[in-house]
């Protein structure tokens, strides 16, 4: 348990599949997580959508967040890009899985 | 993925490839009520060899199919239609989220044109039911079909169990499509890791090894992968104190002199103060729930933490683990035993002062209760006969609130899916239709459910679905004429203002009557004298359901209890009374 905010910066695919969208931000409006900034773009891959979360991280660990976010069958993939320069309008196509 | 269907390849409606997916599923009831935007799936259901069973109410088929889980370790299925028919369902589908049991809601959404124009019927059950569906899905295309139905099956039976949902639009169980069930399932977003790390194993038993006060903290998780012989095997390697909780009663033979009974908010002073003087907790699929652990910052506070789960989101989640093992708790126990073997060669620890101090709690403060002074039915004396007359192969259901504790604490249950509840939702409701379930599952064993009168009187009415479908449970309605849980907490911190608890049920409804009505036998018991003879007059009817009115006394409480909120160390035997802690050495 932490007292202090951190940003954090989460890569996450997605299946591109109607609801995928409110199957994420539901999540974190159920868990108490807070979510900062949301980008959502395509891949190469058009069954794949590119999630990029800025997290700010109160009360619940990272750990946590990206637990609960690895649960959701919709999510493929979950890389902490945090200080990695990512921006979050970042939209590259993304192959890691 | 078995064996490939024969209807393989083969022309057919989108309703007729739901059937014969459902068969291919190796589907064997199902508990349901049609309507319109579900009906062209009843069609083929009138020719399927799948018993489907009509019930009175969505939420009976729901926590029917709940059940039904709990006792065979299938999937449970329920179908439904759109809109009211779905919402419906939504008690039971959370119900089964927080319970992990395997569920398969089906519904009818309304024509694919017509979803978002508040048609007739038409409710977003899809974005109603994330939260509390492990996946869901909203199916528009015939073409997918058998291949949604594979994956919900899969989904909702592998890892942690959870509800999966499928509505399928009417158009699309009307359209043609070719049947085609999948030889595989792919998804790239679902891998449950059902191995433990080697690792992990030696880790958690070098930290056994160290221990000199440790229990086991058993959850459901364990009956669920069917672990309980392996989790004897490991206790008995160890002869350590055992735990088990709401959701893992049965899960370890209460007779067994390590079992110090059930931890949490009404547990017994022996479990409760295991868990707080415990150096480890080895916590084998439980959760931390807020109803064990009382006030999360003064849980434990010498204990390291063990936490096996094949739920990587538990770990951490409400107690930091000093070793987490994720898999299968059936592998992980399995693979600790020869793991935990070789450490006790090399350390054996010495348990005997703890094992002493945790016999005499258990030997100090056994559960008991006062019998009334009026003379009257005590409510926790007719359970503990309940019982012991129909013994331990019984499978025993609740409703919630009084009689759910008094039935996890004056019941023995030596047996894994003997004692189904509603642990983590809480569901007033559920003790009839997941009997009913529970009968259908296994219709050799005797199923009583144990019900509230409050609780009685929101699901009675699957009764005449038992009556008619040749399902005859046992019902004891544990009748003290109150919200007998609620009226407990407004004695304790309400100074006994009792708000709309009170349900006058030994006016209204008759309840023998009631059961009359609806195809049962209905008996009535009210003197102490009668109890016996009442028990085995209801075991001897066993072609109709029996429904038992037990009036009983109303200002019985549950004890010990740890009040919501405060510490499990304020755990109270009795009103104001706390055990006698300078009189224990610990």
């Amino acid at each position: 348990m932490t007292t202090s905010r951190r940003q954090h910066t989460l890569e996450v695919l997605v299946e591109n599949e109607p609801g995928v969208l409110a199957r994420v931000a539901g999540l974190f409006s159920r868990r108490a997580f807070n979510i900062e900034t949301l980008n959502v773009g395509p891949t190469a891959d058009s069954s794949i959508s590119k999630m990029v979360i800025g997290v700010a991280v109160e009360g619940h660990s990272l750990e946590q967040v990206i637990a609960q976010l690895d649960k959701l069958v919709s999510v493929i993939s979950i890389k902490d890009v945090t200080g990695k320069g990512k921006e979050v309008h970042d939209t590259q196509p993304d192959y890691q899985n | 993925m078995a064996h490939i269907p024969t209807a393989n390849g083969t022309a057919m409606t989108g309703a007729t490839s739901l059937v014969k997916s459902l068969e291919a599923a190796d589907v064997e009831v199902m508990f349901g009520l049609p309507g319109g935007a579900i009906l062209p799936a009843y069609d083929p259901i009138f020719d399927s060899s799948i018993r489907h069973i009509l019930v009175r109410h969505e939420q009976g088929a729901g926590h029917a199919a709940t059940g039904y889980a709990q006792v065979t370790g299938r999937a449970g299925v329920c179908i439904a239609t759109s809109g009211p028919g779905a919402t419906n369902l939504v008690t039971p589908l959370m119900d089964a989220a927080m319970d992990s049991v395997p569920l398969i809601a089906i519904t009818g959404q309304v024509p694919s044109a017509a979803i978002g124009t508040d048609a007739f019927q038409e409710a977003d059950i899809r974005g109603i039911t994330m939260p509390f569906t492990k996946h869901n899905y909203l199916v528009t295309n015939p073409d997918e079909i058998p291949g949604v139905i594979a994956e919900a099956f899969h989904i909702a039976t592998t890892g942690r169990p959870g509800p999966v949902l499928v509505d399928i639009a009417k158009d699309a169980l009307q359209k043609m499509t070719t049947f085609n069930w999948p030889t595989s399932i792919k998804l790239a977003g679902y891998n449950p890791k059902t191995t433990p790390d080697a690792q992990a194993i030696t880790d958690a038993a070098a930290l056994i090894a160290q221990s000199s006060k440790p229990v086991f903290y058993v959850g459901g998780g364990v009956i669920k992968a069917n672990a309980h012989k392996e989790l004897r095997q490991l206790v008995e390697l160890l002869v350590a104190p055992v735990v088990t909780t709401l959701m893992a009663r049965g899960a370890f033979p209460d007779s067994h002199p390590l079992h110090m009974g059930m931890p949490g908010m009404h547990g017994t002073v022996a479990a409760v103060t295991a868990l707080q003087k415990a150096d480890l907790l080895i916590t084998l699929g439980a959760r931390f729930d807020d109803r064990v652990t009382g006030k999360l910052s003064t849980f434990a506070p010498n204990a390291k933490i063990l936490h096996a789960d094949i739920d990587p989101a538990e770990i951490g989640k409400n107690r930091h683990a000093d070793v987490a093992v994720v898999g299968d708790v059936r592998e992980t126990i399995s693979a600790l035993i020869p793991a935990l073997k070789a450490a006790l060669a090399k350390n054996q620890p010495d348990l005997s002062t703890w094992m002493r101090q945790m016999n005499s709690l258990k030997s100090t403060y056994p559960l008991g209760y006062d019998q009334p002074d009026d003379g009257s039915l005590s409510p926790q004396h007719v359970i503990q006969r309940l019982g012991q007359i129909s013994g331990t192969d019984t499978i025993f259901t609740a409703g919630v609130g009084q009689h759910q504790m008094w039935a996890s604490q004056f019941i023995s249950y030596e047996h894994p899916r003997t004692w189904l509840n509603s642990g983590g939702a809480g569901t007033m409701g559920y003790g009839v239709p997941a009997a009913m379930g529970a009968k259908v599952g296994a219709p050799d064993a005797t199923v009583w459910a144990i019900d509230g009168d409050g609780c009685f009187q929101m699901t009675n009415q699957e009764l005449v679905t038992c009556a008619l479908n040749n399902i005859p449970i046992k019902v004891a309605i544990i009748n003290n004429e109150s919200l007998g849980m609620v009226r407990q907490w407004q004695t304790l911190f309400y100074e006994g203002r009792y708000s709309n608890t009170n349900l006058e049920s030994k006016r209204v409804p008759n309840f023998p009557m009631l059961a009359e009505s609806m195809g049962c036998v209905g008996l009535s018991c009210e003197r102490p004298e009668d109890l016996d003879k009442t028990i085995e007059k209801a075991m001897s009817i066993n072609d109709q359901p029996v429904v038992v009115d037990f009036r009983v006394h109303r200002d019985a409480m549950v004890w010990p209890m740890v009040a919501a909120g405060t510490s499990n160390d304020e755990i109270m035997i009795a009103r104001a009374t706390a055990p006698d802690w300078d009189s224990q050495e610990l």
